[in-house]
């Protein structure tokens, strides 16, 4: 089983799954855009100021830099 | 037909009483479905053409835009459908035989991915679905659902189907998930979710006919059961359920080959939201905005001019004389006072017409959403969220729906410090006087000092922000960006034209009344002499209570280099409306005997009062007095907004620190520009 690296660190392209969120605060408001632990999405593209844009359920998600340090993804 | 109003509900919770969707009814004056009548509400998270579909069942417009935050407050219309009846014996109506008319009260709520009310626009959706008694809430619900991003926007439905409530869905954006090679099995999505299911496409006026066969339908039916949710409190079970339950539902009825496929919008994102790219083409979007502007309203804006400081005050004139009117305060009152402003706001037309069109653009095409990725770094060091970039924006048209656009940010703190930012937003009435200035001062350069000033809003805004952030609101913290970005797509023209219709047509209305009102005080301050042997009407300016209070004022500005009385007395006037700047100059100059030498055009006027008021140093002068304007307070139109969504206090303490923030910098560009102009 891979191991689970930060959003901030995964590379560009690929598909993820989210396995862990340390945030208490936005954690319903990323599930109601699909970003739940358990999800597959797709990273696309780093953002300026260190943020990156998701794929995920046909949603383009943009994240910013503080919260994706806080996404805990493994290569799906 | 157009029978739509807007109306603000009390936010819950705190001591305020709940909304009630049947209790707004009663503020619906006529055309009005009555308390008896159904009352539906329009659901559903941003980007998912909710209030276009509102657009299209009433007949009404509403502010729309590809972008989060659009609808701000709740707008109410009539939808006009008809009711199956076989037993239909009204005389009077059109309607099928078996059918008889049913006027529906629509209620557009403010976007809410889900009723977890993290702002207060979620907050009032919630309070009126959710909170409040049964016998106040819609009578039916219809949740739009966008089918390209199905998954997502199932959660809000999986929410409201837990509530007693007839609910119905809409699903939209069918067009971009054929697109995307996706499609939607409405009958197997709606025994999925077990309430009616239909396609729609409001941006093209299709399916509506469908969506009000299965309201009709529901309304006949009794309310439903609520969907059986696990018997706990704990709220994330409760959202292990949900999610379950609707992607289960999705995956039932859903073709998504392509969904996570990448897309042309993708490319795009990949320069518009980069590191170097991303505000290059940001600042290249905004210069191109305000050159267009500019150059393209600028000859309009000339002829109009020509044709209502001629024909139509020579018209008047003409009638005047044959009424045995010329001559007297009469002729000063309509021709220097009304005729002169009126047709001054309406040379403005065009300039208003074109920013409002280039500004929808960008929204309807989705741009916007990613200038704010774009500027997010930038808000947060002032402690804001993104999002707050989108009220910021939209105080370049006008600041008065920027004040209430403030309600998307979910911390009242951050509420309060964007509600008094954007006052130094440009707006589009400021906008007229710099291309004026612009004209006369800088000639061919005249579109990039205006953008100059552009440049020197975004920084105000910013240092402001950062000053505030470090004095007032030092405990503050920053909610992370998480934005939905939508897909580009190209504007429709119905769309566009009528975003910028109601846009335009609003900024004129709020002008129009306050223009009459400014111009019809001046002209009366004007006429009141304050010597002894002038009779009233026929005073020179300068002896007028007008000449004497704006005198008494201007003073204040002669470090900053402009302290001309009839500058301080634009500047006065300015206060009530930015509109009416210039139609003060022009009825000011246009009572005055032209000086020797001059042409008696507003213009020269102009650049001689600052070539004599800067002791030769016009350029920064003019410069100073741009800034001056830019940074006080825009109007009061402005104020009342203010007002209302964060009281008295701090609507007097943000007038207090905007002229603080005008003289100071306005002394400082005048100060330092006289050493090199």
């Amino acid at each position: 089983m891979t191991s689970s690296t930060d959003l901030a660190s995964a590379p560009l392209g690929t598909s993820l799954t989210l396995v862990g969120i340390d945030d208490a605060a936005n954690r319903r408001r990323l599930a109601t855009l699909g970003l739940r632990e358990g999800a597959t999405f797709r990273l696309l593209t780093r953002t300026i100021g260190g943020g990156r844009i998701v794929l995920v359920g046909g949603s383009r998600i943009a994240l910013s830099r503080d919260l994706v340090h806080r996404l805990r993804t493994r290569v799906a | 037909m157009s029978d739509s109003t807007r109306v603000r509900l009390p936010l819950t919770p705190a001591k305020t009483p709940l909304p009630s969707a049947k209790a707004c009814c009663h503020e619906i004056p006529q055309h009005t479905a009555g308390v008896d009548a159904a009352v539906v509400a329009l659901v559903g998270a941003p980007n998912t053409g909710k209030s276009t579909l509102f657009n299209g069942l009433t007949g009404s417009r509403v502010t729309m835009g590809n972008w989060p935050g659009t609808t701000v407050e709740v707008s109410k219309g009539v939808w006009r459908t008809t009711l199956q009846s076989p037993s239909c014996n009204c005389e009077t109506c059109t309607c099928a035989n078996d059918e008889s008319p049913l006027a529906i009260t629509l209620l557009d709520l403010p976007g809410a991915y889900s009723l977890d009310a993290h702002s207060p626009d979620e907050q009032l959706t919630r309070g009126l679905l959710q909170d409040g008694p049964v016998s106040e809430r819609p009578d039916l619900c219809i949740v739009t659902i966008d089918a390209s991003r199905m998954a997502h926007g199932l959660y809000l439905v999986a929410q409201v189907r837990e509530l007693a409530m007839r609910v119905v869905v809409a699903v939209t954006m069918s067009d971009i998930a054929a697109q995307r090679e996706m499609s939607v099995d409405t009958a197997l999505l709606s025994r999925a979710l077990g309430c009616p299911v239909v396609e729609t496409d409001p941006r093209r006026r299709t399916g509506l006919v469908p969506l009000a066969a299965a309201v009709r339908t529901a309304l006949a039916d009794p309310v439903p059961a609520p969907r059986p949710v696990p018997p706990t409190d704990d709220a994330l079970v409760l959202d292990d359920d949900r999610f379950t339950w609707l992607s289960e539902a999705a995956e039932r009825a859903t073709v998504a080959p392509g969904n996570d496929r990448l897309t042309l919008s993708d490319k795009v994102d990949r320069w518009v939201t980069a590191p170097i790219a991303g505000p290059v083409i940001f600042l290249a979007v905004m210069w191109a905005v305000f050159q267009i502007t500019t150059a393209v309203a600028a000859p309009l804006q000339n002829a109009l001019d020509g044709f209502f400081s001629g024909p139509v005050s020579h018209a008047v004139t003409a009638l005047l004389t044959l009424a045995h009117l010329n001559g007297t305060w009469v002729e000063g009152l309509l021709v220097n006072g009304l005729v002169a402003g009126v047709g001054m706001l309406l040379t403005f037309v065009p300039l208003m017409a074109l920013m409002f069109l280039l500004l929808a653009l960008l929204e309807d095409s989705g741009y916007l959403a990613r200038a704010a990725v774009v500027t997010d770094r930038l808000m947060r060091t002032m402690g804001l969220p993104g999002r707050a970039f989108l009220p910021l924006v939209v105080g370049f048209g006008c600041n008065v729906p920027a004040i209430s656009a403030t309600r998307i940010l979910p911390d009242a703190r951050q509420r309060l410090l964007t509600v008094l930012l954007v006052p130094f937003t440009s707006c589009s009435a400021r906008l007229t006087v710099f291309v004026m200035l612009g004209t006369v001062f800088f000639g061919t350069n005249a579109g990039t000092a205006v953008f100059a000033m552009y440049v020197a809003s975004v920084a105000l805004v910013v240092l402001v922000g950062l000053l505030l952030r470090r004095t007032l609101w030092r405990t503050m913290g920053a909610e992370p960006l998480i934005i939905d970005l939508p897909a580009y797509h190209l504007p429709t023209l119905r769309l566009t034209a009528s975003v910028v219709w109601q846009r335009l047509l609003g900024s004129l209305k709020t002008a129009s009344g306050i223009i009459v009102v400014t111009v019809c005080a001046v002209w009366l301050l004007q006429s009141v002499p304050t010597t002894g042997g002038q009779s009233f009407g026929q005073v020179p300016v300068e002896d007028s209570v007008y000449g004497v209070v704006a005198r008494t004022i201007a003073p204040v500005f002669a470090p900053a280099g402009f302290d001309q009385w009839q500058t301080a007395s634009a500047l006065i006037v300015g206060f009530v409306a930015k509109e009416a700047v210039i139609s003060s100059w022009a009825q000011t100059y246009a009572t005055e005997q032209p000086a020797p030498g001059q042409t008696g055009l507003l213009g020269d006027h102009i650049q001689a009062a600052f070539v004599q008021s800067s002791g030769g140093h016009p350029l920064p002068a003019v410069l100073a007095f741009m800034v001056f304007l830019l940074a006080y307070t825009p109007c009061v139109a402005t104020l009342a907004a203010q007002r209302r969504e964060v009281g008295l206090k701090w609507t007097l303490f943000g007038v207090a620190m905007q002229l603080t923030t005008a003289w100071l910098l306005a002394v400082a560009v005048f100060q330092i520009g006289r050493l090199f102009w």
